[in-house]
């Protein structure tokens, strides 16, 4: 069977079964965490590689994958050397609606159902839940494997606790004496990867200027 | 970038040199397994010569600990260079990998 990648996966775990949507603590960084995880995706499949300065492309070769394709040559037109955070702020916005593309991959794959729903017996929206839920549970069940074994954790692992964890999904997925007890743990595994540190940096200023807005029209 | 290795029983010393990166680190995962596979379960990466590691340098190292561990053993480094041990300790490898002054530290922490 052909894996999730980190961005599809990132999505089922930030999804509300019951709503069918994107949580709502998980709304405003929710195209940054897709951006991340293609990157990390792209790190993973050997097409891209960082360290502390830069972000670069390393293998050009196309995957056959729309997503991580169109980001792949995007990355590769770009004549200046950027670090791992810039490119993260810039294909979060200039990727269109990266939430829906990822949403209509899952519907595609199998993973996700595409409903209409009404609500106050008028409006419509569309919802997402799963089809069966198990990618979701797998997901989980390797992010609490990384958290509660003292393992060394494997790379794809490591990211997406990285995501999960800047997305706010690990602190909704434990008890909050859990998730207190874990944070060691969490911030080790979650500072081993340079495209994970960066995710943290730029969902902590998305989240800092919806604060800030927020203070702006309710002080 | 330049890899020879000495194998003593369940130990294997790699002597590495030049850049961890993308284009190299799978030459560095490969020469793992062979060792790992062949025995040497503890395994010991002398930096000294290394003079750069991107994240895919940092991730093959992060296979190889993983690899010696499920195997039994262990893994550790050392002689990093000053650039190399900013990226261990800007990604706190440290707490995964134990870096130390030489060979024979290695050898005694990984015996342990």
């Amino acid at each position: 069977m052909k894996h999730l990648t980190l961005a599809d996966e990132i999505v089922v775990l930030m999804l509300d079964d019951t709503s069918g949507e994107i949580k709502p603590g998980c709304l405003a960084v929710a195209g940054v965490a897709i951006a991340a995880g293609v990157l990390m995706e792209l790190a993973l499949v050997g097409r891209i590689d960082t360290d502390l300065e830069s972000l670069f492309v390393v293998d050009r070769t196309l995957l056959g994958d729309a997503l991580l394709d169109d980001i792949l040559l995007e990355v590769a037109a770009e004549p200046r050397t950027q670090p791992s955070a810039w490119w993260i702020d810039q294909l979060s916005t200039r990727h269109g609606d990266l939430v829906e593309r990822v949403l209509g991959r899952l519907v595609s794959s199998g993973i996700l159902k595409e409903e209409e729903r009404k609500f106050l017996w008028v409006f419509s929206r569309r919802a997402y839940p799963p089809v069966s839920g198990r990618e979701e549970r797998e997901a989980k069940a390797r992010l609490m494997s990384v958290l509660f074994n003292d393992e060394v954790p494997d790379p794809r692992d490591t990211l997406l606790l990285g995501l999960a964890k800047s997305t706010g999904v690990l602190a909704a997925i434990l008890a909050s004496d859990e998730y207190e007890k874990a944070g060691p743990r969490i911030a080790e595994v979650a500072a081993l990867e340079e495209i994970g540190r960066a995710v943290g940096v730029v969902t902590g200023q998305v989240r800092d200027a919806v604060a800030s807005i927020m203070m702006a029209h309710y002080p | 970038m330049e890899i020879t290795s000495k194998i003593d029983g369940a130990v294997v010393v790699f002597q590495l040199a030049g850049r961890i990166d993308a284009a190299t680190s799978p030459s560095v995962e490969g020469a793992v397994n062979t060792a790992v596979g062949g025995g040497s379960k503890r395994v010991i990466f002398d930096m000294s010569a290394v003079s750069y590691v991107s994240s895919a340098g940092l991730r093959v190292i992060l296979l190889a600990a993983k690899k010696a561990n499920a195997a039994g053993g262990g893994m550790a480094v050392f002689g990093l260079q000053a650039g190399v041990q900013e990226v261990f300790s800007v990604s706190g490898f440290g707490r995964i990998v134990p870096i130390t002054a030489n060979e024979a530290e290695a050898r005694t922490k990984l015996a342990g």
